[in-house]
Protein backbone atom coordinates (compact mmCIF):
# COMPACT_ATOMS: atom_id res chain seq x y z
CA UNK A 1 0.00 0.00 0.00
CA UNK A 2 1.22 3.73 -1.14
CA UNK A 3 -0.53 6.27 0.57
CA UNK A 4 -3.41 6.27 2.56
CA UNK A 5 -6.21 8.16 1.61
CA UNK A 6 -6.84 9.10 5.40
CA UNK A 7 -10.06 11.21 4.87
CA UNK A 8 -11.96 8.14 2.98
CA UNK A 9 -11.41 5.49 5.09
CA UNK A 10 -12.23 7.82 8.12
CA UNK A 11 -15.61 8.57 6.19
CA UNK A 12 -15.88 4.88 5.62
CA UNK A 13 -14.90 3.54 8.64
CA UNK A 14 -16.57 6.17 11.36
CA UNK A 15 -20.05 6.49 10.86
CA UNK A 16 -20.24 2.62 10.90
CA UNK A 17 -18.25 2.51 14.53
CA UNK A 18 -19.88 5.28 16.04
CA UNK A 19 -23.63 3.44 15.38
CA UNK A 20 -21.94 0.10 16.72
CA UNK A 21 -20.40 1.57 19.61
CA UNK A 22 -23.77 3.26 20.45
CA UNK A 23 -26.13 0.79 19.57
CA UNK A 24 -23.89 -2.65 20.75
CA UNK A 25 -20.99 -1.56 22.97
CA UNK A 26 -22.32 0.81 25.22
CA UNK A 27 -25.88 -1.18 25.96
CA UNK A 28 -23.41 -4.25 26.91
CA UNK A 29 -21.42 -1.83 29.20
CA UNK A 30 -24.74 -0.71 30.71
CA UNK A 31 -26.02 -4.03 30.89
CA UNK A 32 -22.81 -5.25 33.31
CA UNK A 33 -23.28 -2.23 35.01
CA UNK A 34 -26.82 -2.16 35.64
CA UNK A 35 -26.55 -5.87 36.59
CA UNK A 36 -24.28 -4.36 39.72
CA UNK A 37 -26.74 -1.89 40.43
CA UNK A 38 -30.27 -1.97 42.15
CA UNK A 39 -32.07 0.42 39.24
CA UNK A 40 -35.61 -0.06 38.65
CA UNK A 41 -37.90 2.36 36.87
CA UNK A 42 -38.42 4.49 39.65
CA UNK A 43 -34.75 5.06 40.14
CA UNK A 44 -32.82 7.90 38.41
CA UNK A 45 -28.97 7.78 37.68
CA UNK A 46 -28.68 9.63 41.34
CA UNK A 47 -30.60 7.40 43.45
CA UNK A 48 -29.45 4.25 42.13
CA UNK A 49 -26.95 2.66 44.35
CA UNK A 50 -24.22 -0.10 43.80
CA UNK A 51 -24.68 -2.67 45.69
CA UNK A 52 -22.49 -5.40 44.25
CA UNK A 53 -22.46 -8.74 43.52
CA UNK A 54 -26.01 -8.47 45.81
CA UNK A 55 -28.13 -9.23 42.37
CA UNK A 56 -26.41 -12.27 41.64
CA UNK A 57 -26.76 -13.76 45.22
CA UNK A 58 -30.04 -12.80 45.54
CA UNK A 59 -30.92 -15.17 42.58
CA UNK A 60 -29.34 -17.94 44.31
CA UNK A 61 -32.72 -17.37 47.15
CA UNK A 62 -35.16 -17.04 43.90
CA UNK A 63 -37.10 -19.76 43.11
CA UNK A 64 -38.38 -18.72 39.92
CA UNK A 65 -35.10 -18.03 38.87
CA UNK A 66 -34.07 -21.99 39.73
CA UNK A 67 -37.12 -22.93 38.47
CA UNK A 68 -35.94 -20.79 34.77
CA UNK A 69 -32.33 -22.21 35.10
CA UNK A 70 -33.73 -26.00 35.81
CA UNK A 71 -36.08 -25.64 32.56
CA UNK A 72 -32.56 -24.10 30.31
CA UNK A 73 -30.56 -26.93 31.70
CA UNK A 74 -33.17 -29.19 30.36
CA UNK A 75 -33.61 -27.69 26.97
CA UNK A 76 -29.89 -27.69 26.65
CA UNK A 77 -29.06 -31.30 27.26
CA UNK A 78 -32.08 -32.45 25.04
CA UNK A 79 -32.67 -30.01 22.32
CA UNK A 80 -29.13 -29.67 20.71
CA UNK A 81 -28.61 -33.43 20.82
CA UNK A 82 -31.43 -34.12 19.16
CA UNK A 83 -31.69 -31.46 16.82
CA UNK A 84 -28.26 -32.66 15.53
CA UNK A 85 -29.03 -36.54 15.21
CA UNK A 86 -31.89 -35.49 13.10
CA UNK A 87 -29.66 -32.81 11.00
CA UNK A 88 -27.24 -35.21 10.90
CA UNK A 89 -29.38 -38.47 9.10
CA UNK A 90 -31.48 -36.35 6.90
CA UNK A 91 -28.07 -34.42 5.68
CA UNK A 92 -26.43 -38.37 5.31
CA UNK A 93 -29.63 -39.29 3.63
CA UNK A 94 -30.41 -37.09 1.22
CA UNK A 95 -26.38 -37.04 0.23
CA UNK A 96 -25.61 -40.41 0.04
CA UNK A 97 -29.24 -41.17 -2.21
CA UNK A 98 -29.36 -41.08 -5.77
CA UNK A 99 -32.82 -40.26 -5.53
CA UNK A 100 -34.50 -37.74 -8.11
CA UNK A 101 -36.34 -35.31 -5.97
CA UNK A 102 -33.99 -35.00 -3.20
CA UNK A 103 -33.75 -31.29 -3.87
CA UNK A 104 -37.25 -31.44 -2.70
CA UNK A 105 -37.04 -32.29 0.67
CA UNK A 106 -33.70 -30.60 1.39
CA UNK A 107 -36.41 -27.14 0.66
CA UNK A 108 -39.22 -28.89 2.54
CA UNK A 109 -36.72 -29.53 5.79
CA UNK A 110 -34.59 -26.47 5.90
CA UNK A 111 -38.87 -24.22 5.13
CA UNK A 112 -39.06 -24.22 8.78
CA UNK A 113 -35.89 -22.69 10.13
CA UNK A 114 -36.73 -19.53 7.51
CA UNK A 115 -39.92 -18.54 8.99
CA UNK A 116 -40.58 -16.47 12.27
CA UNK A 117 -40.33 -17.62 15.08
CA UNK A 118 -44.12 -16.36 16.49
CA UNK A 119 -45.12 -18.46 13.77
CA UNK A 120 -43.26 -21.81 14.72
CA UNK A 121 -44.72 -20.76 18.18
CA UNK A 122 -48.52 -20.31 17.24
CA UNK A 123 -48.55 -23.69 14.66
CA UNK A 124 -46.85 -25.57 17.57
CA UNK A 125 -49.64 -24.55 20.32
CA UNK A 126 -52.13 -25.76 17.47
CA UNK A 127 -50.50 -29.24 17.22
CA UNK A 128 -50.36 -29.30 21.08
CA UNK A 129 -53.85 -27.73 21.59
CA UNK A 130 -55.63 -29.61 23.72
CA UNK A 131 -59.37 -30.06 22.18
CA UNK A 132 -58.47 -29.49 18.57
CA UNK A 133 -54.83 -30.28 18.36
CA UNK A 134 -53.54 -32.34 16.04
CA UNK A 135 -50.81 -34.74 18.21
CA UNK A 136 -54.34 -35.48 20.39
CA UNK A 137 -56.34 -35.84 17.32
CA UNK A 138 -53.68 -38.31 15.83
CA UNK A 139 -53.53 -40.41 19.57
CA UNK A 140 -57.41 -40.47 19.38
CA UNK A 141 -57.32 -41.90 15.95
CA UNK A 142 -54.77 -44.82 17.11
CA UNK A 143 -56.72 -45.42 19.93
CA UNK A 144 -54.19 -44.34 21.85
CA UNK A 145 -56.51 -41.67 24.54
CA UNK A 146 -55.09 -42.47 27.59
CA UNK A 147 -51.57 -40.76 26.28
CA UNK A 148 -53.42 -37.76 25.43
CA UNK A 149 -52.46 -34.48 27.49
CA UNK A 150 -53.57 -31.01 27.91
CA UNK A 151 -49.72 -30.62 27.04
CA UNK A 152 -48.48 -26.91 27.12
CA UNK A 153 -51.44 -26.81 30.17
CA UNK A 154 -49.76 -29.22 31.93
CA UNK A 155 -46.46 -28.94 34.08
CA UNK A 156 -44.83 -31.71 33.30
CA UNK A 157 -45.47 -31.32 29.76
CA UNK A 158 -44.92 -27.62 28.96
CA UNK A 159 -41.36 -27.43 28.30
CA UNK A 160 -40.61 -30.47 26.19
CA UNK A 161 -43.52 -28.66 23.91
CA UNK A 162 -41.34 -26.13 23.79
CA UNK A 163 -38.38 -28.34 22.69
CA UNK A 164 -40.40 -30.20 20.50
CA UNK A 165 -40.76 -26.80 18.89
CA UNK A 166 -37.10 -25.79 18.73
CA UNK A 167 -36.10 -29.05 17.11
CA UNK A 168 -38.72 -28.82 14.48
CA UNK A 169 -37.24 -25.66 13.83
CA UNK A 170 -33.49 -25.99 13.53
CA UNK A 171 -33.43 -29.06 12.10
CA UNK A 172 -33.35 -28.41 8.66
CA UNK A 173 -31.03 -25.27 9.24
CA UNK A 174 -27.84 -27.75 10.79
CA UNK A 175 -28.66 -30.45 7.83
CA UNK A 176 -27.93 -27.31 5.52
CA UNK A 177 -24.39 -27.12 6.88
CA UNK A 178 -23.67 -30.77 7.47
CA UNK A 179 -24.62 -31.25 3.58
CA UNK A 180 -21.90 -28.74 2.53
CA UNK A 181 -19.37 -30.41 4.72
CA UNK A 182 -20.63 -33.67 3.49
CA UNK A 183 -20.14 -32.80 -0.16
CA UNK A 184 -16.26 -31.63 0.86
CA UNK A 185 -16.00 -35.25 1.67
CA UNK A 186 -14.42 -37.01 -1.11
CA UNK A 187 -16.74 -39.17 -3.45
CA UNK A 188 -13.79 -41.68 -3.47
CA UNK A 189 -14.18 -42.33 0.49
CA UNK A 190 -17.64 -43.73 0.52
CA UNK A 191 -16.76 -45.83 -2.84
CA UNK A 192 -14.02 -47.79 -1.28
CA UNK A 193 -15.78 -48.51 1.50
CA UNK A 194 -18.66 -49.38 -0.88
CA UNK A 195 -16.47 -52.11 -2.35
CA UNK A 196 -15.46 -52.93 0.53
CA UNK A 197 -18.94 -53.96 1.51
CA UNK A 198 -19.98 -51.47 4.14
CA UNK A 199 -23.60 -50.67 4.40
CA UNK A 200 -25.42 -47.70 4.70
CA UNK A 201 -24.83 -47.75 8.81
CA UNK A 202 -20.91 -48.21 8.34
CA UNK A 203 -20.56 -45.59 5.93
CA UNK A 204 -22.56 -43.33 8.48
CA UNK A 205 -20.92 -44.35 11.52
CA UNK A 206 -17.18 -44.41 10.10
CA UNK A 207 -16.80 -42.09 7.82
CA UNK A 208 -19.60 -39.37 7.90
CA UNK A 209 -19.44 -38.94 11.74
CA UNK A 210 -15.45 -38.21 11.80
CA UNK A 211 -14.73 -36.98 9.00
CA UNK A 212 -17.23 -33.77 10.32
CA UNK A 213 -16.55 -33.88 14.17
CA UNK A 214 -15.35 -30.48 13.15
CA UNK A 215 -18.56 -29.40 11.97
CA UNK A 216 -20.62 -31.52 14.53
CA UNK A 217 -18.27 -29.29 16.82
CA UNK A 218 -19.30 -26.09 15.65
CA UNK A 219 -22.78 -26.59 15.23
CA UNK A 220 -22.80 -27.97 18.56
CA UNK A 221 -22.29 -24.61 20.21
CA UNK A 222 -24.28 -22.55 17.70
CA UNK A 223 -27.19 -25.17 18.66
CA UNK A 224 -26.44 -23.95 22.23
CA UNK A 225 -26.67 -20.53 22.20
CA UNK A 226 -29.30 -20.77 19.76
CA UNK A 227 -31.28 -22.98 22.35
CA UNK A 228 -30.78 -20.31 24.97
CA UNK A 229 -31.89 -17.61 22.54
CA UNK A 230 -34.52 -19.21 20.75
CA UNK A 231 -36.14 -20.69 23.42
CA UNK A 232 -37.10 -16.76 24.56
CA UNK A 233 -39.08 -16.70 21.46
CA UNK A 234 -40.79 -19.83 21.60
CA UNK A 235 -41.55 -20.19 25.18
CA UNK A 236 -43.38 -16.32 25.76
CA UNK A 237 -45.26 -17.11 22.38
CA UNK A 238 -46.34 -20.93 23.38
CA UNK A 239 -46.96 -20.69 27.31
CA UNK A 240 -45.42 -17.20 28.00
CA UNK A 241 -43.44 -19.55 30.92
CA UNK A 242 -46.41 -20.91 32.22
CA UNK A 243 -48.12 -22.99 33.58
CA UNK A 244 -46.96 -21.51 37.16
CA UNK A 245 -42.99 -20.77 35.53
CA UNK A 246 -43.18 -24.64 34.22
CA UNK A 247 -42.02 -23.81 30.94
CA UNK A 248 -39.74 -20.24 31.76
CA UNK A 249 -37.11 -20.12 30.32
CA UNK A 250 -33.81 -17.33 31.43
CA UNK A 251 -34.12 -14.88 28.98
CA UNK A 252 -37.49 -15.19 29.40
CA UNK A 253 -37.10 -14.65 33.22
CA UNK A 254 -35.02 -11.92 32.21
CA UNK A 255 -37.48 -10.01 30.48
CA UNK A 256 -40.25 -10.71 33.10
CA UNK A 257 -38.30 -9.81 35.62
CA UNK A 258 -37.09 -5.82 33.51
CA UNK A 259 -39.97 -4.97 31.51
CA UNK A 260 -42.75 -6.10 33.31
CA UNK A 261 -41.76 -5.58 36.96
CA UNK A 262 -39.15 -3.19 36.04
CA UNK A 263 -36.67 -4.32 38.10
CA UNK A 264 -33.55 -3.21 35.52
CA UNK A 265 -31.03 -3.85 38.06
CA UNK A 266 -31.41 -7.74 38.42
CA UNK A 267 -33.05 -8.36 35.31
CA UNK A 268 -29.31 -7.50 33.49
CA UNK A 269 -27.28 -9.95 36.43
CA UNK A 270 -29.88 -12.66 34.49
CA UNK A 271 -28.98 -11.62 30.99
CA UNK A 272 -25.17 -11.47 31.84
CA UNK A 273 -25.39 -14.81 33.84
CA UNK A 274 -27.15 -16.42 30.84
CA UNK A 275 -24.42 -14.58 28.79
CA UNK A 276 -21.64 -16.08 30.56
CA UNK A 277 -23.04 -19.16 30.93
CA UNK A 278 -23.29 -19.57 27.40
CA UNK A 279 -19.90 -18.42 27.17
CA UNK A 280 -18.66 -21.02 29.42
CA UNK A 281 -20.70 -23.92 27.52
CA UNK A 282 -19.39 -22.91 24.24
CA UNK A 283 -15.84 -22.60 25.53
CA UNK A 284 -16.06 -26.51 27.25
CA UNK A 285 -17.73 -27.98 24.02
CA UNK A 286 -14.97 -26.53 21.71
CA UNK A 287 -11.99 -28.23 24.00
CA UNK A 288 -14.22 -31.82 23.88
CA UNK A 289 -14.52 -31.45 20.25
CA UNK A 290 -10.78 -30.68 19.45
CA UNK A 291 -8.72 -32.77 22.25
CA UNK A 292 -10.98 -35.40 20.50
CA UNK A 293 -9.41 -34.79 16.69
CA UNK A 294 -5.73 -34.67 18.02
CA UNK B 1 -27.38 -57.03 -13.18
CA UNK B 2 -31.54 -57.02 -12.70
CA UNK B 3 -31.38 -58.32 -9.20
CA UNK B 4 -28.88 -55.46 -8.67
CA UNK B 5 -30.93 -52.61 -9.71
CA UNK B 6 -34.23 -54.24 -7.86
CA UNK B 7 -32.03 -54.25 -4.68
CA UNK B 8 -31.23 -50.69 -5.48
CA UNK B 9 -34.74 -49.69 -6.21
CA UNK B 10 -35.75 -51.03 -2.59
CA UNK B 11 -33.41 -49.32 -0.96
CA UNK B 12 -35.00 -45.73 -2.86
CA UNK B 13 -37.96 -46.82 -1.97
CA UNK B 14 -37.59 -47.55 1.58
CA UNK B 15 -35.60 -44.57 1.72
CA UNK B 16 -38.45 -42.46 0.02
CA UNK B 17 -41.06 -43.64 3.02
CA UNK B 18 -38.89 -42.08 5.66
CA UNK B 19 -38.28 -38.84 3.38
CA UNK B 20 -41.71 -38.30 3.11
CA UNK B 21 -42.76 -39.11 6.79
CA UNK B 22 -40.55 -36.09 7.68
CA UNK B 23 -41.86 -34.14 4.82
CA UNK B 24 -45.62 -34.57 6.21
CA UNK B 25 -44.37 -33.99 10.23
CA UNK B 26 -42.71 -30.71 8.55
CA UNK B 27 -45.27 -29.90 5.81
CA UNK B 28 -48.49 -30.90 7.36
CA UNK B 29 -49.05 -27.94 10.26
CA UNK B 30 -48.70 -25.64 7.52
CA UNK B 31 -51.36 -27.27 5.49
CA UNK B 32 -54.05 -27.60 8.70
CA UNK B 33 -53.22 -23.69 9.54
CA UNK B 34 -54.08 -23.01 5.54
CA UNK B 35 -56.70 -25.31 5.66
CA UNK B 36 -58.27 -23.36 8.70
CA UNK B 37 -57.62 -19.99 7.56
CA UNK B 38 -60.27 -20.42 4.53
CA UNK B 39 -63.44 -21.95 7.21
CA UNK B 40 -65.61 -20.34 9.09
CA UNK B 41 -65.53 -19.93 13.02
CA UNK B 42 -68.22 -22.85 12.91
CA UNK B 43 -66.83 -25.05 11.06
CA UNK B 44 -63.45 -24.66 12.37
CA UNK B 45 -65.25 -25.04 16.32
CA UNK B 46 -67.19 -28.34 14.81
CA UNK B 47 -64.10 -30.34 13.45
CA UNK B 48 -60.82 -28.34 13.06
CA UNK B 49 -60.09 -31.49 10.38
CA UNK B 50 -62.81 -31.51 8.05
CA UNK B 51 -62.44 -29.62 4.56
CA UNK B 52 -64.34 -26.15 4.38
CA UNK B 53 -67.93 -26.89 2.93
CA UNK B 54 -66.25 -23.28 0.83
CA UNK B 55 -63.58 -20.85 0.69
CA UNK B 56 -64.03 -18.33 3.23
CA UNK B 57 -62.04 -15.46 2.05
CA UNK B 58 -63.34 -12.82 4.22
CA UNK B 59 -61.40 -14.38 7.01
CA UNK B 60 -58.06 -12.75 5.35
CA UNK B 61 -60.60 -10.00 4.84
CA UNK B 62 -61.19 -9.46 8.97
CA UNK B 63 -57.29 -10.18 9.22
CA UNK B 64 -56.50 -7.36 7.49
CA UNK B 65 -59.11 -5.00 8.33
CA UNK B 66 -60.45 -5.51 11.70
CA UNK B 67 -57.20 -7.40 13.18
CA UNK B 68 -55.13 -4.73 11.73
CA UNK B 69 -52.87 -7.02 10.11
CA UNK B 70 -53.20 -4.62 6.89
CA UNK B 71 -51.23 -1.93 8.75
CA UNK B 72 -48.64 -4.38 10.41
CA UNK B 73 -47.58 -5.91 7.15
CA UNK B 74 -46.91 -2.01 5.62
CA UNK B 75 -44.98 -1.67 8.75
CA UNK B 76 -42.82 -4.47 8.69
CA UNK B 77 -42.25 -4.02 4.74
CA UNK B 78 -41.07 -0.09 5.87
CA UNK B 79 -38.55 -1.64 8.25
CA UNK B 80 -37.40 -4.23 6.15
CA UNK B 81 -36.69 -2.27 3.13
CA UNK B 82 -35.12 0.73 5.32
CA UNK B 83 -33.06 -1.66 7.69
CA UNK B 84 -31.35 -3.07 4.78
CA UNK B 85 -30.49 -0.47 3.09
CA UNK B 86 -29.27 0.89 6.07
CA UNK B 87 -27.47 -2.06 6.57
CA UNK B 88 -26.01 -1.40 3.21
CA UNK B 89 -24.95 1.53 3.06
CA UNK B 90 -23.01 1.46 6.32
CA UNK B 91 -21.43 -1.77 5.89
CA UNK B 92 -20.12 -1.94 2.70
CA UNK B 93 -17.88 0.79 2.78
CA UNK B 94 -16.61 -0.25 6.20
CA UNK B 95 -15.37 -3.66 5.22
CA UNK B 96 -14.65 -2.24 2.18
CA UNK B 97 -11.62 0.05 3.77
CA UNK B 98 -11.22 -3.28 6.63
CA UNK B 99 -10.68 -5.53 3.70
CA UNK B 100 -7.87 -3.05 1.61
CA UNK B 101 -5.87 -1.14 4.28
CA UNK B 102 -3.64 -1.71 6.88
CA UNK B 103 -3.96 1.24 9.71
CA UNK B 104 -4.21 2.01 12.91
CA UNK B 105 -6.46 0.29 14.63
CA UNK B 106 -8.03 -1.58 11.64
CA UNK B 107 -7.19 -4.79 13.54
CA UNK B 108 -8.61 -3.77 16.45
CA UNK B 109 -11.77 -2.94 14.69
CA UNK B 110 -11.83 -6.29 12.93
CA UNK B 111 -11.55 -8.10 16.19
CA UNK B 112 -14.68 -6.01 17.62
CA UNK B 113 -17.02 -7.32 14.95
CA UNK B 114 -15.91 -10.51 15.37
CA UNK B 115 -16.81 -10.79 18.68
CA UNK B 116 -19.59 -9.22 18.71
CA UNK B 117 -20.50 -11.63 16.14
CA UNK B 118 -21.99 -13.32 19.17
CA UNK B 119 -23.73 -11.21 20.82
CA UNK B 120 -27.25 -11.87 20.42
CA UNK B 121 -29.85 -8.92 21.03
CA UNK B 122 -32.00 -10.21 23.12
CA UNK B 123 -29.33 -10.17 25.87
CA UNK B 124 -29.31 -5.91 25.62
CA UNK B 125 -32.86 -5.48 25.11
CA UNK B 126 -33.54 -3.94 28.03
CA UNK B 127 -30.69 -1.40 28.11
CA UNK B 128 -31.38 -0.68 24.48
CA UNK B 129 -34.73 0.09 25.56
CA UNK B 130 -33.68 2.14 28.26
CA UNK B 131 -31.34 4.14 25.61
CA UNK B 132 -33.93 4.33 22.94
CA UNK B 133 -36.24 5.43 25.38
CA UNK B 134 -33.92 7.91 26.79
CA UNK B 135 -33.80 9.96 23.05
CA UNK B 136 -37.47 9.47 22.37
CA UNK B 137 -37.14 6.67 19.98
CA UNK B 138 -40.08 4.51 21.52
CA UNK B 139 -42.51 3.64 18.80
CA UNK B 140 -40.57 4.88 15.96
CA UNK B 141 -39.80 2.61 13.10
CA UNK B 142 -37.01 4.36 11.73
CA UNK B 143 -35.41 3.88 14.71
CA UNK B 144 -35.95 0.76 14.96
CA UNK B 145 -34.85 -0.16 11.44
CA UNK B 146 -31.46 1.17 12.54
CA UNK B 147 -31.20 -0.73 15.50
CA UNK B 148 -32.19 -3.83 13.11
CA UNK B 149 -29.16 -2.59 10.82
CA UNK B 150 -26.80 -2.30 13.37
CA UNK B 151 -27.67 -5.33 15.09
CA UNK B 152 -26.67 -6.83 11.86
CA UNK B 153 -23.30 -4.87 11.42
CA UNK B 154 -21.18 -7.74 12.68
CA UNK B 155 -22.08 -10.71 10.61
CA UNK B 156 -22.72 -8.24 7.41
CA UNK B 157 -18.72 -7.19 7.75
CA UNK B 158 -17.71 -10.26 8.38
CA UNK B 159 -19.11 -11.60 5.18
CA UNK B 160 -18.14 -9.18 3.21
CA UNK B 161 -14.37 -8.71 4.66
CA UNK B 162 -13.79 -12.31 3.30
CA UNK B 163 -15.60 -11.80 0.17
CA UNK B 164 -13.84 -8.57 -0.77
CA UNK B 165 -10.74 -9.93 0.28
CA UNK B 166 -10.99 -12.77 -2.38
CA UNK B 167 -11.45 -10.73 -5.08
CA UNK B 168 -8.74 -9.83 -7.17
CA UNK B 169 -7.35 -6.08 -6.82
CA UNK B 170 -6.64 -5.79 -10.55
CA UNK B 171 -9.75 -4.04 -11.22
CA UNK B 172 -9.59 -1.42 -8.55
CA UNK B 173 -5.70 -0.80 -9.69
CA UNK B 174 -7.01 -0.50 -13.38
CA UNK B 175 -9.71 1.97 -12.51
CA UNK B 176 -7.29 4.29 -10.16
CA UNK B 177 -4.37 4.60 -13.44
CA UNK B 178 -7.91 5.56 -15.34
CA UNK B 179 -8.18 8.57 -12.53
CA UNK B 180 -10.80 7.11 -10.55
CA UNK B 181 -11.44 8.44 -7.14
CA UNK B 182 -11.69 6.03 -4.27
CA UNK B 183 -15.62 6.57 -3.79
CA UNK B 184 -16.10 6.36 -7.46
CA UNK B 185 -14.37 2.97 -7.33
CA UNK B 186 -15.99 1.38 -4.48
CA UNK B 187 -19.23 2.13 -6.39
CA UNK B 188 -18.61 1.30 -10.14
CA UNK B 189 -15.65 -1.25 -9.44
CA UNK B 190 -16.38 -2.90 -5.76
CA UNK B 191 -20.21 -3.08 -5.17
CA UNK B 192 -20.73 -4.69 -8.72
CA UNK B 193 -17.85 -7.38 -8.24
CA UNK B 194 -19.66 -7.62 -4.18
CA UNK B 195 -23.13 -8.77 -5.61
CA UNK B 196 -23.62 -12.24 -4.90
CA UNK B 197 -22.32 -11.32 -1.36
CA UNK B 198 -24.70 -8.59 -1.26
CA UNK B 199 -27.34 -10.70 -2.49
CA UNK B 200 -26.55 -13.27 0.38
CA UNK B 201 -26.50 -10.80 3.05
CA UNK B 202 -29.61 -9.33 1.92
CA UNK B 203 -31.74 -12.13 1.78
CA UNK B 204 -30.64 -13.30 5.20
CA UNK B 205 -30.92 -10.10 6.41
CA UNK B 206 -34.45 -9.37 5.44
CA UNK B 207 -36.01 -12.99 6.46
CA UNK B 208 -34.30 -11.90 9.64
CA UNK B 209 -35.71 -8.48 9.90
CA UNK B 210 -39.26 -9.68 9.07
CA UNK B 211 -40.07 -11.87 11.65
CA UNK B 212 -37.18 -10.38 13.98
CA UNK B 213 -39.55 -10.67 17.64
CA UNK B 214 -37.77 -9.48 20.80
CA UNK B 215 -36.31 -5.89 19.97
CA UNK B 216 -39.86 -5.39 18.13
CA UNK B 217 -41.32 -6.25 21.51
CA UNK B 218 -39.35 -3.59 23.55
CA UNK B 219 -38.87 -0.98 21.07
CA UNK B 220 -42.60 -0.50 20.38
CA UNK B 221 -45.61 -0.42 22.72
CA UNK B 222 -47.71 1.65 20.36
CA UNK B 223 -50.54 -0.56 19.32
CA UNK B 224 -50.43 0.44 15.53
CA UNK B 225 -46.93 0.40 14.98
CA UNK B 226 -46.45 -2.89 16.11
CA UNK B 227 -44.59 -5.17 12.78
CA UNK B 228 -46.40 -8.26 11.72
CA UNK B 229 -44.45 -11.08 14.23
CA UNK B 230 -45.71 -9.07 17.23
CA UNK B 231 -49.27 -8.37 15.65
CA UNK B 232 -49.72 -12.17 15.36
CA UNK B 233 -48.76 -12.72 18.37
CA UNK B 234 -50.74 -10.22 20.09
CA UNK B 235 -53.18 -11.95 17.96
CA UNK B 236 -53.12 -15.10 18.94
CA UNK B 237 -53.01 -14.18 22.76
CA UNK B 238 -56.41 -12.53 21.78
CA UNK B 239 -58.20 -15.29 20.54
CA UNK B 240 -58.03 -17.33 23.29
CA UNK B 241 -60.49 -15.10 24.58
CA UNK B 242 -61.98 -14.37 21.50
CA UNK B 243 -63.91 -16.09 18.69
CA UNK B 244 -62.72 -15.13 15.32
CA UNK B 245 -60.17 -18.16 14.94
CA UNK B 246 -60.43 -17.76 11.21
CA UNK B 247 -58.83 -13.63 11.19
CA UNK B 248 -56.29 -15.98 13.42
CA UNK B 249 -55.05 -18.62 11.14
CA UNK B 250 -55.35 -15.92 8.04
CA UNK B 251 -52.93 -13.34 9.67
CA UNK B 252 -50.36 -16.41 10.64
CA UNK B 253 -50.75 -17.48 6.43
CA UNK B 254 -50.40 -13.66 5.57
CA UNK B 255 -47.17 -13.49 7.95
CA UNK B 256 -45.72 -16.73 6.36
CA UNK B 257 -46.57 -15.80 2.51
CA UNK B 258 -43.60 -13.45 1.70
CA UNK B 259 -40.88 -15.37 3.30
CA UNK B 260 -42.40 -18.30 0.86
CA UNK B 261 -41.85 -16.10 -1.84
CA UNK B 262 -38.45 -14.77 -0.93
CA UNK B 263 -37.19 -18.39 0.12
CA UNK B 264 -38.54 -19.95 -3.39
CA UNK B 265 -36.92 -16.99 -5.23
CA UNK B 266 -33.72 -16.85 -3.26
CA UNK B 267 -33.10 -20.27 -2.07
CA UNK B 268 -29.96 -20.50 -3.21
CA UNK B 269 -28.74 -17.53 -1.95
CA UNK B 270 -29.54 -18.48 1.24
CA UNK B 271 -28.23 -21.92 1.04
CA UNK B 272 -25.17 -20.22 0.51
CA UNK B 273 -24.79 -17.63 3.39
CA UNK B 274 -25.46 -20.14 5.88
CA UNK B 275 -22.70 -22.48 4.81
CA UNK B 276 -20.76 -19.21 4.29
CA UNK B 277 -21.26 -18.84 8.71
CA UNK B 278 -25.06 -18.80 9.50
CA UNK B 279 -26.95 -16.26 11.87
CA UNK B 280 -30.21 -17.14 13.14
CA UNK B 281 -32.80 -15.04 15.25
Amino acid sequence: MKKKPTLFIAVCLIPTLLLTIGLMVIPMCNAVYLSFTDSTALSTAQTRQFIGLENYIYMFKDKSFIQALGNTMKLLLVVPVVTLFFSLIFAFLLTQSRIREKGFYRSVFFFPSVISLTVVGIIWSFVFNPTKGILNHILAFLKLENLQHAWLGESKTALWCVAAALIWQAAGYYMVMYIASIDGISEEVYEAAAIDGAGAFQKFKCITVPLLRNTIGITYVLALSGTINLSFTLSNVMTAGGPNGASSVLLQYMYTQGMRNANYGYSMSIAMFTLLMAIILAVISRKVTHNNEG
Amino acid sequence: MNEDRLRRNLANWTLRIILIFFTVIFVYPFIWNLICSIKTNTEYLTDPYALPSSIHIENYVNAFKKANMGAYFLNSVYVVILSVGLLMVFVIPAAYVLARYRFKGSKVITTLYMACIFLQPTYIMIPLFLEVQKINGLNNLTVLSLVYAVMQFPFAIFTLLGFIEALPTGYEEAARIDGGTNFGILIRVVVPLCKPGIATITMLTAMGFWSEYPLALVLVTDELKRTIPIGLANLFEVQKYATDWGAMFAGLIIVLIPTLIIYLIGQKQLLQGITLGGIKG
